[in-house]
């Protein structure tokens, strides 16, 4: 069986003013069917350029070095213009920050659906849809304009445009960074729910550890435009095998006892402009030694997860962790 | 004199828009009471559009309320000039509050000019002070705001906010938009500045985790009201109101 996504290797660069940097340095990721994977990282780890390289959305200034990405056994990179848009129409969906900037202001919320929907798709089913994605009085919601609706109906019917085709893979990029906190689960239980109700397979990219701990059944960690670790959400976060997963537990507020210190990272998130020859990750880490400086790490099976660093065993055997990670 | 910094009363804040033959109100802020003793780091949560920004311009006297009373140390209305330098504000985007032309010595000095009396000499001493003080190297002092990291340029804000001393300090949504291990860092920073300082504070923030960290008390609020308001260990346990249980429950 073909993989529904395998990215093997990409490294992307954007070409500014300012210089090269280096978005994606190597990234592999693979879904051999569809689930609900979230990934995670801080701005500038290369999350979105690689949700935006899934269905070639990226800009112009931006190369591709090497690798590859397929969707359904197919090149991306290697498609013509025609089949590309295809792709974009009946194969993937993307669900962006904001709502009111991925709607058309101009036109009403139903014929939008109906337009995206394509010939058998009619204003009956465009109700339908929005029943489905848990928008009460369906009739005014698509008789009306984006302005007219909130942030968290907005991005609902961002969800039904983008599901209308029945997606292969839904890829949703901080999907509700820009609403509130009472909406948040809400959406993220939508998106979760269409696993299963219509097979598709769910990206979900965010900043937030916690709602891809509640969510997402497996997790991929970003860091440095590399996928550092990957695996079942419940075997990395109970026991972090890469040293970034590990402090980004340990810094996030929430979980702390009343008094308790968070125990920050050190320094910050690096702008890569080539190729890192040692691990990314190593100046802010408290396990590096001097291989980790001049050796890239490579991908490895430690402990049920893929894990991108020299010292995994030892970091999910440290004893001190425990109380870290918690 | 009070034993409260600041005190709100019963204050409510209207606001208009729209061409005057089609006036509409809204009111921001309805009856909200709070008080901040010296000292203490209290949290204000809620909801976009629930009022917390316009609870901490109250606060900050740059707003009136429509009805009710603000009183800072006793006095009421809260007159800005007298009180020069006793008060300070962090502001979320730290690209948006740096003038982007000003070297950040100038900006951080700023205050400090503004309260004037402080001869050229002790105020390039008090920069010093203010950039260390938040774990900057005294060489920053010479770079432009362009040339920082999204956490460096906030450290740069609360260095200004606090270069005069002042005895209330604001922090809207100051570190949301940083990133978690950053995020992290300024938490830290503000708690141990805190400590050292002895500042007291309104800490508004739509993030409860982060608010419940670095705050004593938390004041949720929702559509202008304050629905509660407790010390923070209760938000650790279970909060009493419906709605900040749900917002607990998004933390869980």
């Amino acid at each position: 069986m073909t993989p529904l996504l395998s990215i093997e290797d990409l490294a992307i660069e954007y070409v500014t003013r300012r210089g090269v940097v280096r978005a994606l340095d190597e990234a592999s990721l693979l879904l051999t069917e569809p689930s609900v994977i979230g990934i995670v990282g801080e701005s500038g780890s290369g999350k979105s350029t690689m949700g935006l390289a899934i269905g070639r959305l990226l800009p112009s200034f931006a190369n591709r070095l090497h690798g590859d990405l397929k969707l359904e056994g197919n090149s991306v990179f290697d498609a013509n213009d025609e089949s590309i848009r295809g792709l974009r129409r009946k194969r993937l969906g993307f669900v962006f920050q904001d709502p009111m900037t991925a709607l058309d202001p101009t036109m009403k919320v139903g014929r939008q659906l109906v337009y995206a929907g394509g010939d058998s798709f009619g204003q009956n089913e465009a109700l339908d849809l929005l029943a489905r994605v848990g928008l009460p009085d369906q009739a005014r919601v698509a008789s009306s304009y984006p302005h007219q609706l909130s942030g968290g109906m907005a991005q609902r019917v961002v969800i039904a445009l983008a599901i209308v085709r029945k997606p292969a893979l839904l890829i949703a990029d901080e999907p509700t960074a820009s609403l509130d906190a009472s909406l948040r689960d809400h959406i993220l239980d939508l998106l979760v729910s269409l696993r299963t109700a219509m097979n598709t397979g769910v990206i979900l990219l965010s900043h937030e550890l916690r709602v891809v701990l509640r969510h997402c059944e497996r997790v991929a960690v970003m860091y440095a435009g590399r996928v550092v670790e990957d695996g079942k959400t419940s075997v990395v976060f109970a026991n972090p095998g890469h040293p970034y997963t590990l402090a980004l537990l340990a810094a996030a507020p929430g979980r702390e006892r009343p008094g308790e210190m968070l125990q920050p990272i050190p320094g910050i998130p690096p702008v890569l402009s080539g190729r890192a020859e040692g691990c990314g990750f190593a100046p802010r880490c408290r396990f590096a030694g001097a291989r980790c400086q001049v050796e890239r790490p490579v991908a490895r099976l430690v402990a049920n997860r893929m894990v991108l660093c020299h010292h995994s065993e030892r970091i999910i055997d440290d004893p001190q962790k425990k109380d870290h990670a918690r | 004199m009070s034993a409260q910094l600041i005190e709100l009363v019963s204050a409510s804040v209207t606001y208009h828009s729209g061409p005057m033959w089609a006036r509409r109100t809204v009111e921001a802020v309805h009856k909200v009471s709070i008080e901040v003793q010296p000292g203490e780091i209290v949290g204000m949560v809620g909801e976009s559009g629930s009022g917390k920004t316009t609870v901490g311009k109250l606060c900050l006297g740059v707003l009136q309320p429509t009805v009710g009373k603000v009183i800072f140390d006793g006095h009421s209305p809260i007159d800005r000039s007298s009180r020069r330098g006793q008060m300070a504000v962090v502001l979320q985007h730290p690209e948006w509050a740096l003038n982007p032309r000003l070297k950040v010595e100038m900006s951080v000095a700023e205050p400090l000019s503004i309260q004037g009396g402080i001869a050229s000499r002790e105020k390039i001493r008090r920069i010093e002070e203010a950039l260390t003080m938040v774990g900057l190297d005294a060489g920053f002092a010479q770079r432009y705001p362009h040339e920082l990291s999204g956490g460096q340029r906030q450290r740069v804000a609360i260095a200004r906010a606090l270069i005069t001393r002042p005895r209330f300090v604001v922090f809207d949504e100051a570190v949301s938009a940083l990133d978690v291990s950053i995020q992290t860092q300024v938490l830290n920073l503000i708690k141990q500045l805190q400590t050292e300082g002895g500042f007291a504070s309104l800490f508004i923030s739509h993030d409860l985790a982060a608010t419940r960290y670095v705050a004593d008390r938390i004041v949720v609020m929702r559509a202008g009201e304050i629905v509660e308001q407790a010390p923070v260990r209760k938000f650790y346990d279970r909060p009493s109101h419906p709605y900040s249980q749900a917002l607990f429950d998004t933390i869980a």
